[in-house]
């Protein structure tokens, strides 16, 4: 039976594991993640989730513990955050590389030398060139679908690859938003049993090991094709997961209020909520202005965005990450800037960092972006091309 | 006889090929080749790093394994996957070199055996990183010559054994290549016993050890026979000392191998105290409960 | 398959072996075999690293240099 209430977004995720019918969860406690494992915890306690729970003694051993349950055969999920995601960072090159299907939800915190719990996105923007598919959610309820999604993605027979919906730490982990955890059998019917086409561990089929010649060229080359496949895979689960049960996502980009607009401000993550708000009372206000949601960061969608420059003269990329010492701004921007690259007639381009270390990020903030988008716009230049908007003083809050 | 086609009959039935890319007269996988029938084929193997995977690669059975950091881990991730899909009967046997295990993955495998894994953990231990060049572990005896030891290592072995035996974990054992019979009974036992189960096995190694290949199986031996590696067996608690060589001197096993030619006569005395204390240690508790 | 390189191979003296087993149980590589009463090499894998003959108790093996290319 489904069933709908507040539900914040931790416990949003151990519903998605639940009804995905993940089948071993190796997991280490970070905040702001722990809720949603000590959730799993007594969902399999209560025995509401059947699931091998594997209490690890560090994030560097959950996800080595990932790798061998998925290859063993078992639908694999787990999560971390922040320090915990860099220590196991030499493990996390494995289920690409590997052509492991696990889905591990990065509840997105700050790696800061002086510590910080609160959100920005240097934790899984760290592994953007690993091969993981990575998918941005805004709330509960997002969380929650796009894990279903992730199985079904990740456990495609023409992608086999890791699956890592993400969403910030505090702002959707542990902020309630209205959920409905959809029905168990009809998720069953969306997202068949896991059953991996390249392992066998099992040793009644065992036939030799087959031997790999493939260089280290020829296997990260199979890898990015699977990511080129993976952008229509996406697009599609995310069509009929809304067909099925009514909701979706717009799959990589989420044109918000863009019918009139003529720049826009892109985001990403729990962000995008109160922008939302923000581009709807300035659009009242009559300006152009519309908002571009980066739902699908890996793979990036290239296509798409140069697509969307033919409709807009000016993107304003909020990067709520450090890519210090780079070539111009922060990580998102540099990926949006390539994929401009080769138009003849390219929109203005700009950068703002906000939210860094998890501060919040104002309604006055994002009026500010938005009306320095709009000058850009508007004047023909850029003034800023990295607008470091935490460090200014913008006056009071709208 | 057609000795080609009988050999290669044998290869099949004992689940390993021979002629792997292991140094001559290395103890890796003849270890692997005294036990593998004892195991059987209902078995998946878990493990890697240099030497290890030398010799694992010539196993036939179905194996994983990622690098020497992720000792055990992976492996408990495949226990969960097999416990979740109901086949409890396979056996997950987890190999490790002395690096893997007393370094770099330390904190893994008494993460393991805290959690009563359903494993049996082996430690193949020839007492340095050798396939990277002979560098020094955590468990080197002291004095061994090595790269980044030139001069002897300064530190003691450590026990592996005693601290995962600590950890409370079903069974516990030290094995040797010298002694078949008294291995393969261990893995026979280990077999039937559910949690986490840890046999240790020195192996050794002409290349890092400095001796002539030849005199593998008579070094490894004289190692047993000095009580520098004694056979024991620590089970639910309760330490067995498996076998009591009338001792020889450490010296025999010491002057054996060129990487402790350059050990000083009051050293090796300092050696062979050590031992004697150990020996002694050993016998006045086998048969008692050791573990607090 | 790829050949093995020796400098020694094994050889054995089929009168003096007394059949103990002790080549084929210590042999790394598995290429010794106690078959019939009759010692047999596999000289395919075979490394030449002496242990079998080392460890027989009787000196019936011995390894005798490899010649020629």
């Amino acid at each position: 039976m489904s069933f709908t209430r507040m539900m914040e977004g931790n416990e949003a995720a151990a519903y998605g594991a639940m009804v995905s019918r993940a089948e071993v969860v190796p997991a280490y406690p970070i905040t702001p993640q722990t809720e949603l494992i000590s959730h799993i915890a007594t969902l399999i306690a209560e025995g509401k989730m059947r699931a091998e729970y594997i209490k690890v003694e560090g994030e560097h051993t959950a996800m080595a513990a990932a790798c061998g349950a998925s290859a063993a055969g078992a639908r694999v999920f787990t999560a971390s955050s922040s320090q915990g995601v860099a220590f196991m960072d030499e493990a996390l090159w494995m289920p690409p590389g590997r052509r492991l299907p696990i889905v591990m939800c990065f509840v997105n915190r700050s790696i800061a030398p002086l510590g910080s719990l609160r959100p920005d996105h240097n934790d899984s923007l760290l592994q953007r060139d690993k091969g993981w598919i990575q998918l941005y959610c805004e709330n509960s309820q997002e969380v929650l679908d796009t894990i279903i999604q992730a199985y079904k993605i990740a456990e495609d027979k023409n992608i086999y690859l890791p699956v890592a919906p993400c969403y910030d730490g505090y702002f959707v982990s542990a902020t309630a938003t209205v959920t409905t955890v959809p029905d168990q059998a009809e998720v069953d019917d969306f997202l068949p049993p896991y059953k991996h086409e390249m392992y066998n561990l099992m040793p009644e089929d065992y036939e030799g090991d087959s031997v790999s010649r493939r260089s280290i060229a020829e296997s990260r080359y199979e890898v990015q094709k699977a990511l080129d496949r993976a952008k229509t895979v996406i697009e599609e689960v995310d069509k009929d997961f809304g067909t099925k049960f009514g909701r979706s996502y717009d799959g990589f980009i989420e044109e918000y209020a863009c019918d009139d607009a003529e720049a826009v401000l892109m985001t990403m993550g729990s962000m995008t909520g109160t922008a939302k708000d923000v581009i709807d009372e300035m659009q009242a206000q009559g300006k152009k202005i519309g908002l571009l949601k980066l739902r699908g960061f890996r793979p990036f969608p290239t296509e798409e965005i140069r697509e969307l420059a033919k409709k807009y003269h000016a993107i304003g990329v909020v990067d709520r990450n450090s890519c210090l010492g780079s070539a111009g701004g922060g990580i998102v921007v540099q990926e949006v800037a390539r994929a401009l690259y080769p138009l003849d007639d390219r929109p203005k381009l700009m950068n703002f960092f906000v939210g860094l270390g998890g501060s919040d990020v104002t309604m006055r903030q994002i009026e500010y972006m938005a009306g320095k988008v709009l000058e850009a716009h508007e004047s023909g230049k850029v003034k800023d091309e990295v607008d470091w908007v935490e460090l200014r003083d913008l006056g009071p809050v709208m | 006889m057609d000795t080609n086609k009988l050999f290669d009959e044998y290869y099949e039935k004992s689940l390993m090929q021979g002629g792997t890319t292991c140094c001559p007269g290395c103890g890796g996988p003849l270890f692997w080749r005294m036990i593998l029938d004892v195991l059987g084929p209902n078995t998946i193997l878990y493990g890697g790093g240099p030497c290890a995977g030398c010799a694992t690669r010539n196993i036939k059975l179905p194996k994983f394994g990622l690098h020497f950091s992720f000792v055990a881990d992976a492996a408990s991730g495949i226990v969960a996957a097999l416990a979740a899909k109901g086949r409890e009967d396979i056996i997950v046997v987890s190999g490790a070199g002395d690096g893997g295990t007393g370094d770099i993955s330390f904190g893994k495998v008494s993460a393991a055996a805290e959690r009563n894994e359903n494993m049996i953990q082996i430690c193949i231990d020839n007492e340095a990183y050798m396939n990277t060049g002979i560098q020094k572990s955590g468990l080197t005896p002291f004095g061994a010559w090595t790269t980044t030891t030139p001069l002897g290592k300064e530190a003691n072995k450590k026990e592996i054994p005693m601290i995962v035996a600590q950890h409370k974990v079903p069974y516990v054992a030290t094995s040797s290549v010298a002694y078949p019979r008294d291995l393969r009974a261990k893995v026979e036992k280990a077999k039937g016993i559910k949690g986490f189960r840890y046999i240790h096995n020195v192996m050794p190694c002409p290349t890092g050890w400095r001796f002539d290949p030849a005199k593998s199986i008579e070094v490894t031996k004289l190692m047993v026979d000095t009580w520098a590696w004694p056979l024991y067996e620590v089970e639910n608690g309760v330490l067995k000392v498996n076998v009591k060589p009338k001792q020889r001197p450490v010296e025999d096993y010491l002057k054996s191998q060129n990487r402790f030619r350059h050990l000083t006569d009051k050293q090796i005395e300092w050696v062979q105290g050590n031992i004697d204390e150990k020996r002694e240690m050993l016998l006045k508790n086998d048969g008692k409960k050791i573990i607090i | 398959m790829a050949s093995v390189v020796r400098a020694f191979r094994p050889v054995v003296d089929q009168e003096k072996c007394i059949g103990c087993g002790n080549c084929q149980t210590y042999c790394p590589e598995g290429t010794v075999m106690l078959r019939d009463g009759e010692v047999v090499f596999d000289y395919r894998f075979c490394k030449g690293c002496g242990v079998c003959a080392n460890e027989c108790p009787v000196d019936a093996i011995e390894m005798v240099r490899e010649v020629g290319g």
